[in-house]
């Protein structure tokens, strides 16, 4: 048996790096921008080439991930259909019961804690989060790239609120990274100093014992079927 | 021998006469005193050399200053005949007269537009005398008209633009002390260049030293929000941050200027939004070729979103007001809980 579980695909880890550092482009010249009266945001932006550089940068790196998103959606729905894959990050009855039981345990109600799947509540929330808010980030930044293409069939006025929406939702997509993900990443005591799983695509037995319980049985169990099917033949 | 002149002049204007002494306003008086008193010019024009007492009496240096404390080359009477060769060589000669008192103002001349043509030999250009007048000098700005009408000696088109204009017109029917004249806008001496990019990047700053003025703002009905609802804009951050580059940008952005006019500024009040809007899309294609009706409202005009301008951004705004700190606290508050679970189970 290898010393590890492949949690992630060559294609995942491809995907999280792109995602990872586009975001970081995206957050400096989009933040920079939403703050630029700001010593820091104008520190930036002249550290990038000026306002409309950092402009086009923006639209460049938005341009590129909405390539990223568009091929995530694709290939998982290929991959879904063709049967190739299970659609483990579907929203089931069960995470909000995990939700709950959790929380009992956080709150010392119980001692019991919910035994997950491929994916937890947390990453199923992220992971849909993430879809949401890309899909309207590329949606109003697509809007506000080409206002004159907008405007031809929308009214006018979508085109601050397209703005305000786009800035806000950077601004949460950006706290959330550095709360969240960076705690579940990094900070958390069940993984610190850094959780290498996602650019390795590499687990230890004890952590998918651990935190994906249900998802590791089924895997021994079709290991063990193998295994057994290999010394019958 | 020039400056001796100056520095005897200045020092003894009021003094009696003495044989070494400069001769005194009447000695002038004697010839420039006679209306038909004239000489030719090199091109042949004719020059009055007639000075009237009564108008330099009159005038900001009347009783103060002697004929010779400027022509203080004029040591003798009768002085040597002094040749120029057309009214543009005797300005010159004679504009940098005023320096010797009106230094500030000669030296910001300097950094002018006016001085750069004048450098670069443009007959036209202004020197001292052309504003504020040689012998008869008045307050420049007394009435206040006055300024608007000695601009207009040149800039006729501009000055017919600006009476009908909302300022214009204030300062002309009703003497209005808040609207602004010329050089209110325009440096009297150190006038920049209002076609450049610098002059363009600080125009919404210009037009705010009199429209985020509450108190004078208040007497006519005006919004103070101008300039902050510009600038938290697309185009006033554009602006905001090429003046911070201090790079000419390629390109201008829309500033007051461009919806409300320069010179030709009328009220907003009074217009139905359907002539606004219209009169917005042809300003919007300048730059935005193929923009449509919807176009113009894009700008939401010179408001904070609220429930009744604007409401779809006010909705999105409110939406954000509450869900960023909600979901932000929700995921802090899990993970504290799950921290502190990890603490207890220790």
């Amino acid at each position: 048996m290898n010393e590890y579980v492949i949690r992630f695909s060559v294609r995942q880890r491809i995907e999280h790096l792109f995602v990872m550092l586009l975001f970081v482009v995206l957050g400096l010249s989009g933040l920079a921008q939403k703050f630029f009266e700001a010593q820091w945001a104008q520190w930036v932006i002249a550290a990038m080439g000026g306002i409309h550089r950092v402009r086009w940068v923006h639209r460049g790196a938005g341009i590129l991930f909405a390539a990223v998103v568009a091929a995530h959606i694709a290939a998982a729905l290929v991959l879904v259909i063709s049967k190739r894959t299970s659609p483990s990050m579907v929203i089931t009855r069960k995470d909000f019961r995990d939700a709950v039981m959790m929380m009992r345990y956080y709150l010392r109600v119980s001692d019991e804690q919910a035994r997950f799947d491929r994916y937890d509540y947390r990453q199923k929330f992220e992971y849909w989060g993430m879809v949401v808010g890309s899909l309207l980030m590329i949606v109003t930044g697509l809007m506000l790239f080409f206002p004159v293409l907008t405007t031809r069939f929308l009214p006018g006025e979508f085109i601050p609120a397209a703005r305000t929406a786009h800035s806000n939702e950077g601004l949460l997509a950006f706290l959330i990274v550095i709360t969240w993900h960076i705690y579940n990443a990094h900070l958390s005591p069940d993984v610190f100093p850094f959780d290498v799983g996602i650019f390795t695509g590499k687990v230890s037995h004890e952590r998918m014992e651990k935190e994906h319980p249900l998802e590791y049985e089924r895997m021994r169990a079709s290991a063990e079927r193998e295994k057994r099917a290999h010394s019958q033949a | 021998m020039v400056a001796a002149g100056a520095i005897v002049a200045l020092a003894g204007g009021q003094r009696a006469a003495a044989a070494s002494d400069p001769p005194s306003n009447a000695t002038c008086m004697a010839c420039h005193g006679n209306q038909a008193f004239a000489a030719k010019l090199g091109d042949g024009e004719k020059l009055s050399l007639y000075v009237d007492a009564q108008g330099f009496a009159h005038s900001v240096h009347g009783g103060k200053l002697a004929c010779t404390d400027c022509h203080s080359d004029i040591t003798t009477v009768p002085h040597p005949p002094k040749l120029f060769q057309n009214r543009h060589a005797m300005r010159l000669a004679y504009y940098e007269l005023c320096k010797q008192c009106h230094f500030p103002e000669y030296s910001r001349l300097l950094d002018g537009v006016h001085y750069a043509e004048i450098s670069k030999g443009n007959q036209g250009a202004p020197t001292c005398v052309d504003c504020h007048g040689s012998h008869a000098i008045t307050p420049p700005a007394r009435p206040r008209a006055l300024t608007s009408r000695t601009c207009a000696k040149c800039h006729s088109a501009i000055a017919a633009a600006y009476v009908k204009s909302v300022h214009g017109k204030a300062l002309l029917e009703e003497d209005n002390g808040d609207v602004p004249v010329c050089t209110d806008c325009h440096h009297p001496h150190d006038n920049t260049n209002p076609t450049s990019a610098s002059w363009h990047l600080g125009i919404p700053q210009l037009c705010a030293r009199c429209h985020t003025n509450k108190e004078m703002m208040a007497k006519y009905g005006i919004s103070t929000q101008v300039l902050t609802t510009y600038l938290t804009d697309f185009h006033g951050m554009t602006v905001s941050m090429e003046r911070y580059e201090k790079t000419d940008p390629r390109e201008f952005t829309a500033t007051c200027t461009d919806c409300h006019g320069v010179h030709d500024i009328s009220r907003v009040e009074g217009l139905s939004t359907a002539v606004i809007k219209a009169n917005l899309l042809t300003v919007c294609r300048r730059c935005h070729a193929g923009a449509g009706p919807n176009f113009p409202s894009a700008w939401i005009g010179h408001y904070e979103a609220s429930p009744r301008h604007a409401p779809l951004v006010y909705a999105v705004k409110i939406f954000y007001i509450i869900f960023i700190p909600f979901v932000i606290g929700g995921l802090v508050l899990q993970i504290l809980l799950h921290l502190w679970r990890v603490v207890v189970n220790r």
